[in-house]
């Protein structure tokens, strides 16, 4: 095939037809003009790439950030999906527990008195419940004490990385402050029980981490 | 990217650092003003924080905010009802850039809408084909035929104003 000047439109897009376009470019001065317009076109537009100084707009976007509402942390999702989790666990074992106590328990054990309501499948045992007061109240003590030590890294510090951490201890003590009012109506319920527990541990966690960070910074 | 989803500011910041120089080149080839641009980029980045939480990373950050400003960029030009016009280029000093610089921006607002596009992503801006085509949603093959497009068409467009 003999190549000729409408041919290097096409050429240009197809790498395999270049050796005879470049045959032809050197017999042809307009193929030539062509050919250097198309390599000159894309080094002309590296120059196109704008660069200028806006020092209004970082401040104007971090103004309208601050004006958004903020969105739930993700850790705050990750509870939700494991507080679910445990919830349909629960309910699966309790599902699957009691038709095999009916069958099997003696009935000189199905009244035993430390079972509080049988017919209640969420309660907690007395005995249970002492043993996770027990743990809500070490929990609650040694948060305090952290507590104590991370309240004037928090107070006394204006940063994003201490104003993010109060915000996430108020939610955090803002939840605590609900469970406990929803226990305070049921304090049998192993669900809010299990959603407290996960909450102080959280906010330990929390304390804790700010508190290491604040030794390693 | 984690640091941005707790919410943290500085990680904006740095993410805005990063960024903003070619989301604003970007924008100012799409909406035509500096100002405008500025625009642009400031809704990019409040949508990438609302959005922040559900980004899962199938696309790296800077393309998913790629795609995001092209978005807020026909945005501005739809709410200055600018679609139906080539963008005015008030902000730029024509006088003291080379011929074929001047020529080729003049050219390049004669482009559709896809094939400015490509050119400025990958010519201009030096993104690769994968990228673009993850930005633009369509495949690679596609993006480098839109390329090809395009620079035929400006390389038309010169040759018929004697560049």
């Amino acid at each position: 095939m003999k190549f000729e000047c409408g041919d290097l439109d096409r050429a240009l897009g197809m790498p395999e037809l270049m050796p005879e376009a470049r045959e032809h470019l050197k017999q042809c001065a307009v193929c030539r003009r062509e050919y250097r317009v198309w390599t000159e076109i894309s080094t002309a537009a590296k120059e196109l790439h704008e660069e200028w100084e806006s020092p209004e707009l970082w401040p104007r976007i971090q103004r309208a950030i601050e004006a958004e509402p903020k969105p739930k942390p993700v850790w705050w999702k990750e509870w939700k999906m494991w507080a679910i989790a445990a919830v349909a666990l629960i309910a699966i074992s309790v599902a699957v527990w009691r038709p095999w106590q009916k069958a099997g328990t003696p009935a000189s054990l199905a009244g035993n008195p430390v079972v509080l309501n049988a017919g209640n499948r969420d309660f907690l045992t007395e005995q249970a419940l002492r043993e996770v007061e027990r743990t809500e109240n070490a929990y609650r003590q040694s948060i305090d004490k952290l507590s104590q030590l991370a309240e004037p890294k928090l107070q006394g510090s204006a940063s994003a990385v201490a104003v993010n951490y109060r915000e996430k201890l108020e939610m955090l003590d803002s939840a605590i402050a609900e469970t406990r009012a929803n226990l305070d109506q049921n304090r049998f319920n192993v669900r809010l029980q299990t959603e407290l527990a996960n909450l102080y541990r959280e906010k330990q966690d929390t304390l804790k981490e700010l508190l290491t960070r604040d030794q390693k910074n | 990217m984690q640091a941005c989803k707790r919410g943290n500011r500085h990680a904006y910041e740095r993410l805005y650092e990063l960024h903003a120089g070619r989301l604003k080149s970007i924008a100012f080839h799409l909406v035509g003003s500096r100002a405008d641009a500025e625009d642009a980029v400031q809704e990019t980045f409040l949508k990438v924080y609302r959005a922040m939480d559900g980004f899962e990373g199938q696309s790296s950050l800077s393309t998913w905010m790629c795609r995001i400003l092209i978005n807020c960029c026909y945005d501005v030009l739809r709410k200055q009802q600018k679609l139906a016009e080539q963008p005015v280029r008030g902000d730029v000093a024509s006088e003291s850039k080379l011929p074929l610089k001047v020529a080729l921006e003049r050219a390049l607002g004669r482009l559709n809408e896809r094939q400015r596009i490509v050119f400025l992503l990958f010519e201009v801006e030096g993104l690769r084909h994968s990228e673009i085509a993850a930005v633009l949603q369509v495949p690679e093959g596609t993006s480098r035929n839109w390329l090809f497009e395009a620079k035929r068409e400006l390389k038309r467009s010169l040759m018929e104003k004697g560049a």
